[in-house]
């Protein structure tokens, strides 16, 4: 979940609550959904919250929120803004992976070193989360004095105002100098020689051109990868150029609106820019000119009903319009229907549920009654678990310990080591499911038998007192073509009898208890099983099914696991016993 | 009177004019000493017997001092072997006196404290007045040895015992005198009782054990250690948590471990580039994809991916195929298995109410450590009603930690995909007070509910057992007990909870 850094004392500026306390602060905090995690060795809060408002991933953001929440601010507010100055051109060079753009002008800001920390985690946390680490979308923020302005697409339509072009550039093409750097490097000379190209190389790997911004001088941005030192943000830059670029153009737009927002907190003025796609420039988007950044209220509508049936509370009209405006929300009612509207930093409100979400947390969650519903229903344990509880009651009862080992292990411990090769037919060679990309080579596969697991216990134990009996019922794997997900499940019943004198008699006897509890007939032919001593070894038949097998664990087992005593054991499907 | 026959025996041979210690008595009775102890003890809780008692020091010689009986003390040796000689090299006692090694240096010491003569410059020069002969340690190891110590100096078993030749065994004797009241008792007659060290079949079918004084044991003394089998603590965990809900009228669901992404993210209405969703979450498993899937169901998801549900609604702005749908993961949560009901691919059309739940394994692919493991337990509940609000959902859940001790719950407002609204819950620890995290719940989204066909509201949590086990265990380390790496002794020494 994200985590936001805020300075309290920001926090308290920004809010007008000076006298709120860091306390009084993390308690309302905590209702906004807002949870203290910590502080920062310079003393700023760490605050984690789910990854919905996005708006809250600044001190701006979260309080804007604040004031909501006090009562400070009421409804829908929305930056007003300046004439396009600025037009964003989009060439047909555009790689098709990349195709959207957006921007906005932002002028007169204040950015102390406070001011431009807030941008800059705004900025990166923004890439995290809606941004999907910048494969999604980009953010580049320039200072606009560095910025000159001619048209430099060859077809460009004629027109008044500054132009910058978002076009694709060869990988070894046109060399700039990026940030954190001195040297002059292509495209393709930033992925492999700067660390931040590194780091981001393969978002473009493979890709003919590479997506790339330009003003009068030339290159100036690198998205998604790292923007130029020449129009490098610092406290001093007054005048600001906000570009997005991108697979959606939904969520760049969101993006650059949630910036706008936290620069506008700071008394900024926003300029709006002009998008323009050319023709020629990948769909959907051929052509079209946009205006931006896109600061549209939408509306959603709920009914009374649905806000008092969700809340489980009763409320008047007045009421439910209050909560709305203290959530930052515009509110209109009309014979029971509130049409709401929704400024445009809210990325999270999909569904009239989110606003009565809104309401709710305006109301305060916590304030209600909690009330044990009035839904009667009849209770009951699924036949499966069942049969496996009875199961293992008899398997304590017979003097088992009962266990619990994980259901994912390697061939090495599952197979290898017992002597059973993959795709053997015997129990426990099926074909294992292997796992995509594994943790680590401990968990590679779904176990295709449980005995392992147990024997491995023993191995892990022989410090502990004997005898060692233990039992555990649990899932086994293999490969199914009959089984829709491809994957055979079943439960089996495992045991093992580690004593000085274990013998495969002690393990049929016990067997032999258990399956006359379930009421079934148990036979014990004769069969060939290389976890088992030849001769001491059968098959477990249940009610004329072949279901497992039982009996002495081979010496070479016992040896290769370290240990120094003779293993009975018996493992059976435990639907046999169904 | 009748007594048990150990007693009787021990009245027989006592009288009220003389003591006789226990060891007299095993010697005339024939019993055990222990048997006799006993005896007397019981004797005496008749008043039929007093018992005196006295601290008794038992002396023997150490292996060291059997040698030096035998051989000669070492300093005697070397005053023996250097006796005439003025300046006997100590070099020369090894070879002479037949001293080596450490005995040397014992020899050389006591040689001077006791005035042998004098040591100096690598050489011996014994007084020529000295009397080994008449040496009072060599004299005590031998009364030692013959058990006659009483004439010894106490300084010189001192000096044995300091010099390691001597051991002591400190007990305690008893001596047995008969009462006025066992005088009587003796006098008109006891007889003996018969007594038994086992109750045996036999006794049972012919009645003997009328006849049979069972002998006594001690009753405190340590048995030999059981291990009998138990239940998993987390299975336990999870029974308790099972008969809870089945109580509260929840029904079990079960359902496959290797599932389609389609019923584990899609219909919970997770995006397919929700960050969740990558191999760095989830494990995603070698097989075919799924084949099958219901497709006006797939449709109706993938639709409220898109566009959202209802005249308002809105979708994600995220891609969406049916390829991804369709790959089969270990499910993450078992709310796959409640999409799979929800939607009436289990166990056919739900109408409400109902409620459900499971207590089964999930996987994710989690850093291993004290509190996360690669496969964990999550319990998994829902409510279906015509109209379920907030307080229902919290009213729920204070009901079902009540049972566990856990009061006095907050709920957070927190944002999940597939929830709205959503909670985190927080209880007070029921030992250190702290808040902790116990759950995360919520009503379940449209855009979950109506592409499954589900008109009316579900509420649902979940919470993972282990940290409800940590709780009422105490545990703070999950592989103690789960897993390949399990201590035997941890599962068979911890306490059972009820």
């Amino acid at each position: 979940m994200p985590v936001v850094e805020v300075d309290p004392d920001e926090l308290r500026r920004l809010t007008g609550h000076g006298e709120k306390s860091d306390e009084e602060l993390k308690t309302d905090l905590f209702a906004l959904g807002l949870e203290y995690e910590g502080e920062t060795e310079d003393g700023e809060m760490q605050l984690e919250f789910g990854p919905d408002r996005l708006d809250r991933l600044s001190v701006e953001g979260v309080a804007r929120s604040l004031r909501y929440q006090y009562g400070d601010d009421r409804g829908v507010y929305v930056p007003k803004t300046n004439d396009p100055d600025w037009t964003i051109e989009v060439a047909e060079t555009v790689p098709p992976e990349r195709p959207y753009v957006t921007g906005a002008v932002v002028r007169g800001v204040n950015l102390d070193e406070a001011a431009l920390d807030s941008l800059i985690q705004l900025q990166e946390k923004l890439h995290a989360t809606m941004g999907r680490g910048r494969a999604k979308a980009a953010i580049g923020i320039h200072d606009l004095t560095m910025l000159k302005g001619r048209a430099l697409a060859d077809d460009a339509p004629a027109g008044p105002g500054h132009r910058i072009t978002y076009r694709g550039v060869a990988p070894d093409g046109d060399r700039f100098v990026p940030l954190d750097s001195d040297a002059e490097l292509t495209p393709a000379g930033v992925l492999d020689d700067h660390p931040t190209g590194e780091t981001y190389a393969d978002l473009l790997r493979g890709l003919e051109r590479y997506p790339a911004i330009y003003d009068e001088i030339g290159l100036f941005s690198f998205p998604p990868v790292i923007n130029g030192r020449r129009t490098e943000v610092s406290t001093a830059s007054r005048d600001l150029l906000i570009e997005l670029t991108g697979t959606d153009q939904w969520t760049i737009d969101r993006m650059c609106t949630v910036i706008c927002y936290a620069l506008d907190a700071r008394g900024a003025t926003i300029e709006e820019v002009d998008v323009a796609y050319m023709d020629g420039a990948e769909p959907p988007a051929e052509g079209a000119q946009l205006r931006r950044p896109d600061l549209d209220v939408e509306a959603k509508h709920v009914t009374h009903d649905r806000v008092e049936t969700i809340l489980g509370v009763s409320l008047d009209e007045a009421e439910v319009v209050d909560l709305f405006e203290r959530s930052g929300l515009g509110v209109t009612v009309d014979d029971g229907l509130y049409r709401a509207e929704i400024p445009p930093y809210r990325v999270d409100v999909l569904h009239q549920l989110d606003l009565i979400d809104d309401v709710g947390r305006a109301y305060g969650f916590n304030d209600l009654t909690p009330r044990y519903p009035d839904v009667a229903t009849v209770g009951e344990r699924h036949e499966g678990s069942r049969l496996e509880s009875v199961v293992r009651t008899q398997l304590v009862g017979l003097g088992f310990e009962d266990l619990l080992n994980f259901h994912m292990t390697n061939a090495p411990n599952c197979l290898d080591r017992m002597r059973v090769a993959a795709g053997s037919d015997v129990l426990g060679g099926g074909q294992p499911v292997e796992i995509v990309e594994p943790y680590s080579e401990d968990y590679t596969i779904l176990r295709t038998w449980a005995l392992p697991s147990l024997v491995t216990v023993l191995s892990n134990n022989t410090h502990r007192s004997y005898p060692q009996d233990l039992a555990e019922i649990g899932l086994t794997a293999r490969r199914d073509d009959e089984t829709p997900t491809g994957v055979g499940e079943s439960r089996h019943v495992a045991a093992v009898l580690a004593r000085t004198d274990a013998s495969y008699e002690d393990a049929k006897a016990r067997l032999t208890a258990l399956v006359a509890d379930l009421g079934a007939d148990l036979a014990t032919p004769p069969v060939e099983h290389p976890s088992f001593l030849e001769g001491r070894v059968a098959a477990v038949e249940i009610d004329g099914e072949r279901a497992g097998v039982v009996g002495e664990l081979h010496p070479a087992v016992l040896v290769d696991h370290d240990l120094e005593l003779p293993v009975a054991a018996f493992e059976f499907d435990l639907d046999a016993l169904r | 009177m009748r007594l048990p026959e150990s007693q009787v025996a021990v009245l027989d041979v006592l009288s009220a004019a003389d003591e006789r210690t226990v060891a007299t008595v095993v010697e005339e009775t024939g019993l055990k000493p222990e048997t006799v102890t006993g005896a007397a003890f019981d004797l005496r809780d008749e008043e039929l017997v007093a018992v005196s008692e006295a601290e008794r020091v038992d002396h023997h010689l150490t292996a060291e001092g059997e040698q030096y009986l035998t051989e000669g003390l070492p300093e005697v040796r070397l005053y023996r072997a250097a006796a005439g000689d003025e300046a006997f090299p100590i070099g020369d006692a090894t070879d002479v006196a037949g001293l080596s090694g450490q005995a040397v240096q014992i020899a050389l010491s006591n040689f001077a404290r006791k005035g042998y003569g004098v040591v100096d410059a690598g050489a011996v020069d014994p007084d020529p007045d000295a009397d080994p002969g008449a040496d009072p340690e060599a004299a005590a190891l031998a009364a030692v040895a013959d058990g006659e110590t009483e004439g010894v100096a106490a300084k010189t078993l001192d000096r044995l015992a300091e010099r390691g030749l001597l051991a002591r065994d400190e007990s305690t004797v008893r001596s047995l005198v008969l009462t006025d009241d066992g005088v009587t008792a003796v006098t008109e007659g006891v007889e003996a009782a018969e007594t038994a060290d086992r109750l045996t079949p036999e006794m049972l079918t012919t009645g003997e054990w009328r006849d049979v004084e069972f002998a006594a044991y001690d009753v405190e003394a340590d048995a030999p250690a059981v291990e009998g089998g138990r239940v998993h603590i987390l299975r336990q965990t999870a029974e308790r948590v099972k008969e809870v809900l089945v109580g509260m009228g929840f029904d079990e669901m079960q359902g496959p471990h290797a599932d389609a992404e389609f019923w584990i993210n899609d219909c919970l209405f997770m995006p397919q580039d929700h960050p969740a969703r990558t191999h760095w979450d989830q494990f995603a498993l070698d097989v075919p994809p799924m084949d099958g899937l219901p497709a006006d169901l797939v449709d109706r998801v993938a639709a409220a991916h898109r566009e959202g549900i209802g005249p308002d609604g809105n979708g994600y702005h995220s891609p969406w195929t049916e390829d991804v749908a369709r790959e089969v993961d270990l499910r993450g949560h078992t709310t796959s298995l409640s999409m799979r009901h929800l939607s009436g691919h289990a166990v056919g059309e739900l109408a409400p109410p109902q409620r459900f739940f499971s207590v089964e394994k999930v996987y994710r692919n989690d850093t291993l450590d004290p509190t996360h493991l690669l496969e964990f337990f999550q319990i998994e509940g829902w409510v279906m009603a015509d109209s379920l609000s907030v307080r229902d959902l919290m009213g729920t859940f204070e009901e079902f930690y009540r049972q566990f001790g856990i009061t006095d719950i907050e709920f957070k407002p927190h944002y999940n995909p597939y929830t709205e609204p959503s909670f985190e819950l927080f209880g007070q620890h029921p030992e250190t007070g702290d808040l902790i995290e116990i759950g995360n719940s919520g009503l379940f989204r449209d855009e979950v509910l109506r592409p499954l066909g589900v008109e009316c509201d579900v509420m649902a949590w979940g919470l993972a057992l282990e940290r409800l086990l940590m709780l009422t265990y105490g545990f703070d380390d999950i592989r103690d007990v789960h897993g390949t790496l399990c201590d035997l002794d941890l599962l068979r020494e911890t306490e059972v909870l009820y």
